[in-house]
C-alpha cells in the first residue's frame, strides 16, 4: 500500500507545472480580435501566471515585445525585448535538475530557450525600434548583438542556422546611417548570400542596393561573385539626388503557430521503431522506421507506444502585400524579405529526427516504468488491480504532450519598401491587399516631415 | 521499495527543486569589485574615469592653456558614442570625470547642448514671470575653450560558451576655436568569461 501512496505523491509532483501552451492562444486570439493589441497586451499582463507561468518567461516578454512593437510603443517593447533576450542568455547553460525532469514528464517542464528564428526574429525587431525612436547608437549595439547571437547559432550548429538575409539587410542599413560604408557593403554581400543559400526569392530593392554599395566601395570582384543577372541601380541614383528616404516596414498576416501531431507505432528497444501519423497539411496517412534508442536496463522489450510531437498549424489571415501611394504617385508595390512560415518550416524539419528519437525513448521508458509499477502494486484483489492498472496506463499518457511553445504573434511574412524621397512633407497611403490584390484595409500616414540624409521608418502591422 | 521506485523518487525530487526559486539581497560596499554576468558594470566604468582623469591632467595641455588664458579652461561635453555590442549608460563615467574635474578645481564645465536648451527655456520664461530683481537674462553665458568627444568600441571573440570581448574607451578634448585636437586619452579592458554547459 506505501508503494501506491509512494506513486500517488510522484504524480503529483510531476503534475506540479502544467502545459499551458493548449489554452494561451485560444485566450490571446480572442482579446487580439476584440481588443487589437492593446487587448492582447492587457490579457497577457493581467494573466501572466495563467498564460505563461515562469517556464515560458521567455514568450511573455517576447509576446509581448512584439505587440507593443506593433503599437508604436517602441519603448515597452525594447524593454520587453532586452528582458527575453536575457531570458534567453541565462538559460544558455542546461540545468540538470531541468533535464532531469524533462525526462519523466515531456519538454514543456524545460524553461523555453526560444527556436533560431525567433531570436532572429527578436533582433529584427529590436533594431527596427531603435531606428523607430531615432536611436542610431542603440541600433548599432543590436547589430553587434544580433551577429553573436548569429554566430553562436552558427558554432552550436552550422547545419542548421548559417545566416539571415533580412537581419544582414538591416544591418547593411544600420551601417549605411553610421557612415561605415565599407561594413555596409559588407552586410549587403552577406545578406544576398544568405537569401541565394536559403533559396529565398532575392528583393529586387536588395540588389539594387547591393550592385550599388560593392561598386561604391570598389568591390566588384564581390558583385560578380554573386552573380546578380541585373546590376541596375535605379533606386540608389534615385535616392542619391533625392537625399532622403521613407522605409515602409510591413507585417503581412500571421506566422503558423504550433499544434499536436498524434504518433504511435511499435518500440523494439535499441532495435527498431515504426511509427504512423497523419499529416496535418496534406491529411495523408505516413510511416516511418527508424533505428530505436536504447532504454536501460530493459532488454529487448517491445512496447506500443503513442506520443504527440508538435507540428504547424496555419492561422487564417487576410493580409499577403501592400501596395503603397507617396503624394498620390503611382503605386509601388511591396516586396517580401523575410518568410517565417518558411522558417517555422525549417526548423520543424531540421528537429524533426532528433525530437521523434528523443520523445520516443522517453515514452517507451515510461511504458516500461508502467509496466514495471503494476506488478509491484499488484494485490489479490482484481478490482484493485484494474483500477492501479488503468490509473498507471492514465497517468503515463497525461504526461506525454508536446512542446507547443512558439511566439504567438510574429508575421506571417515581413515587407520591407525604401522609397526616396526629397526632404520635406509628404502623404502616404498604404493598402494591405489580400491574395487577390484586393485591398482588406488602409493606412494613412499624412503630413510625414523627412529631413535631408534620413531615413525614416514606419510600420504596417497587418497580422490579422 | 525496489531501485526502480528509488530513482522514480530521486527525480521527482529533482524536479521539485527545479520549480522552486529563491532571493536573497544583501548591501555591499559601492567600490567593490563584483563580476556577474561579464558585461560592461560599474567597475568598468569607474576604471576609465579615474584613467582618463589621471591621463588628461597630467598632459602638457593643461599648462600649455593655463598660461595662454590666464585661467582655468572651460569645457563642454559632445557627444561620446557607444559602437560597442551592449547597452551601456555612457552617461555614468561622463559624470564622474566632470566631477572630479570640476571637485579638483583645474577645469570649468558649461551645460551640454541639451541641458543648455533646457536653461534658455527657463531664462525665456523668467522673462516674462520673475521680478526685476531676480531674473536671469540671456546672453550672459560662458562659451567653452574645448569640447570633450569620444567612442567606446568594442571587439568580441567567442567560441561556444568562452568569450573574450575587448573594450576600448577613447575620448579627446578638440579646441573649440583652431579645431586643434590637444588632449587624447583611451583605455583599455580585456575581459575572458567563460559559461558552463551544464549547470545542476
Amino acid at each position: 500500500m506505501n508503494k501506491i501512496a509512494l506513486l500517488a505523491f510522484i504524480s503529483f509532483l510531476l503534475f506540479g507545472c502544467a502545459n499551458k501552451s493548449n489554452v494561451r492562444y485560444d485566450a490571446l486570439s480572442q482579446s487580439l480580435e476584440r481588443g487589437g493589441f492593446s487587448g492582447a497586451i492587457q490579457t497577457i499582463e493581467k494573466e501572466k501566471e495563467d498564460l505563461y507561468g515562469e517556464k515560458s518567461a521567455f514568450l511573455y516578454h517576447f509576446d509581448l515585445g512584439v505587440l507593443f512593437h506593433y503599437n508604436r510603443d517602441f519603448k515597452k517593447s525594447i524593454d520587453h525585448l532586452t528582458k527575453a533576450e536575457q531570458i534567453y542568455e541565462d538559460l544558455y547553460a542546461k540545468s540538470v535538475t531541468n533535464e532531469a525532469a524533462a525526462l519523466l514528464t515531456n519538454d514543456n517542464t524545460r524553461p523555453y530557450r526560444a527556436r533560431p528564428f525567433e531570436l532572429l526574429f527578436l533582433y529584427q525587431v529590436q533594431i527596427l525600434n531603435y531606428l523607430a525612436i531615432n536611436d542610431l547608437d542603440g541600433a548599432n549595439v543590436e547589430v553587434k548583438r544580433a551577429q553573436m547571437a548569429m554566430e553562436a547559432l552558427y558554432q552550436k550548429d552550422s547545419e542548421k542556422v548559417n545566416d539571415n538575409g533580412f537581419l544582414q539587410y538591416l544591418t547593411a542599413l544600420v551601417y549605411e546611417m553610421n557612415g561605415e560604408n565599407d561594413n555596409a557593403a559588407i552586410s549587403y554581400y552577406k545578406a544576398v548570400k544568405a537569401y541565394q543559400e536559403y533559396r529565398q526569392k532575392l528583393p529586387t530593392e536588395l540588389v539594387d542596393f547591393t550592385s550599388s554599395s560593392l561598386q561604391k566601395n570598389g568591390r566588384e570582384d564581390d558583385l560578380r561573385q554573386l552573380n546578380i543577372p541585373n546590376t541596375e541601380t535605379p533606386l540608389s541614383q534615385s535616392l542619391e539626388e533625392k537625399g532622403a528616404e521613407i522605409v515602409v516596414v510591413g507585417y503581412a498576416g500571421h506566422s503558423p503557430i504550433l499544434g499536436e501531431m498524434r504518433m504511435s507505432g511499435t518500440f523494439v528497444n535499441g532495435e527498431g521503431l515504426n511509427l504512423t501519423y497523419t499529416d496535418g497539411q496534406t491529411g495523408e496517412v505516413k510511416s516511418f522506421t527508424m533505428l530505436a534508442p536504447i532504454v536501460a536496463e530493459s532488454g529487448t522489450a517491445t512496447a506500443h507506444i503513442a506520443f504527440s510531437l508538435p507540428e504547424k498549424k496555419v492561422l487564417p489571415f487576410n493580409v499577403y502585400d501592400f501596395s503603397i501611394y507617396l503624394n498620390n504617385e503611382p503605386e509601388i508595390y511591396s516586396e517580401s524579405v523575410t518568410d517565417l512560415n518558411d522558417e517555422i518550416t525549417r526548423n520543424l524539419k531540421d528537429d524533426w529526427s532528433g525530437t521523434v528519437a528523443k520523445t520516443a525513448a522517453r515514452v517507451a521508458l515510461r511504458t516500461f516504468a508502467a509496466q514495471k509499477t503494476k506488478k509491484a502494486v499488484e494485490t489479490s484483489n482484481p478490482l484493485l488491480n484494474l483500477a492501479t492498472s488503468i490509473g498507471t496506463d492514465v497517468a503515463s499518457s497525461q504526461l506525454e504532450k508536446a512542446d507547443l511553445r512558439v511566439g504567438l504573434f510574429m508575421p506571417n511574412r515581413i515587407h520591407m519598401t525604401r522609397i526616396p524621397v526629397a526632404p520635406g512633407v509628404h502623404d502616404l497611403d498604404i493598402a494591405a491587399l489580400d491574395s487577390r490584390g484586393a485591398t482588406v484595409s488602409r493606412f494613412t500616414f499624412k503630413q510625414v516631415s523627412v529631413q535631408k540624409g534620413q531615413k525614416l521608418f514606419l510600420f504596417i502591422p497587418a497580422i490579422k | 521499495m525496489n531501485n526502480f521506485f528509488r530513482v522514480l523518487f530521486f527525480f521527482s525530487l529533482l524536479f521539485l527543486v527545479a520549480c522552486s526559486s529563491n532571493q536573497k539581497v544583501s548591501r555591499i560596499d559601492p567600490n567593490a569589485v563584483v563580476d556577474l554576468s561579464g558585461r560592461w558594470n560599474d567597475t568598468d566604468s569607474r576604471l576609465v574615469a579615474d584613467e582618463m582623469i589621471k591621463d588628461c591632467l597630467s598632459r602638457p595641455w593643461y599648462s600649455n592653456m593655463i598660461q595662454q588664458k590666464g585661467a582655468n579652461p572651460t569645457v563642454v561635453i559632445g557627444k561620446v558614442r557607444n559602437k560597442s555590442h551592449e547597452h551601456i549608460n555612457i552617461e555614468t563615467f561622463i559624470k564622474d570625470m566632470e566631477r572630479a574635474l570640476i571637485n579638483s578645481g583645474t577645469v570649468d564645465f558649461v551645460a551640454s547642448a541639451p541641458e543648455r536648451q533646457e536653461l534658455r527655456n527657463e531664462i525665456e520664461s523668467q522673462a516674462g514671470n520673475a521680478t526685476d530683481e531676480t531674473r536671469k537674462d540671456a546672453g550672459q553665458e560662458i562659451g567653452a575653450d574645448l569640447m570633450l568627444t569620444g567612442s567606446l568600441n568594442s571587439i568580441i571573440d567567442q567560441d561556444g560558451g568562452e568569450q573574450v570581448i575587448f573594450y576600448q574607451i577613447d575620448l579627446e578634448l578638440t579646441d573649440l576655436q583652431s579645431h586643434r585636437k590637444v588632449w587624447i586619452g583611451n583605455k583599455k579592458i580585456k575581459k575572458y568569461i567563460s559559461r558552463d554547459a551544464v549547470k545542476f
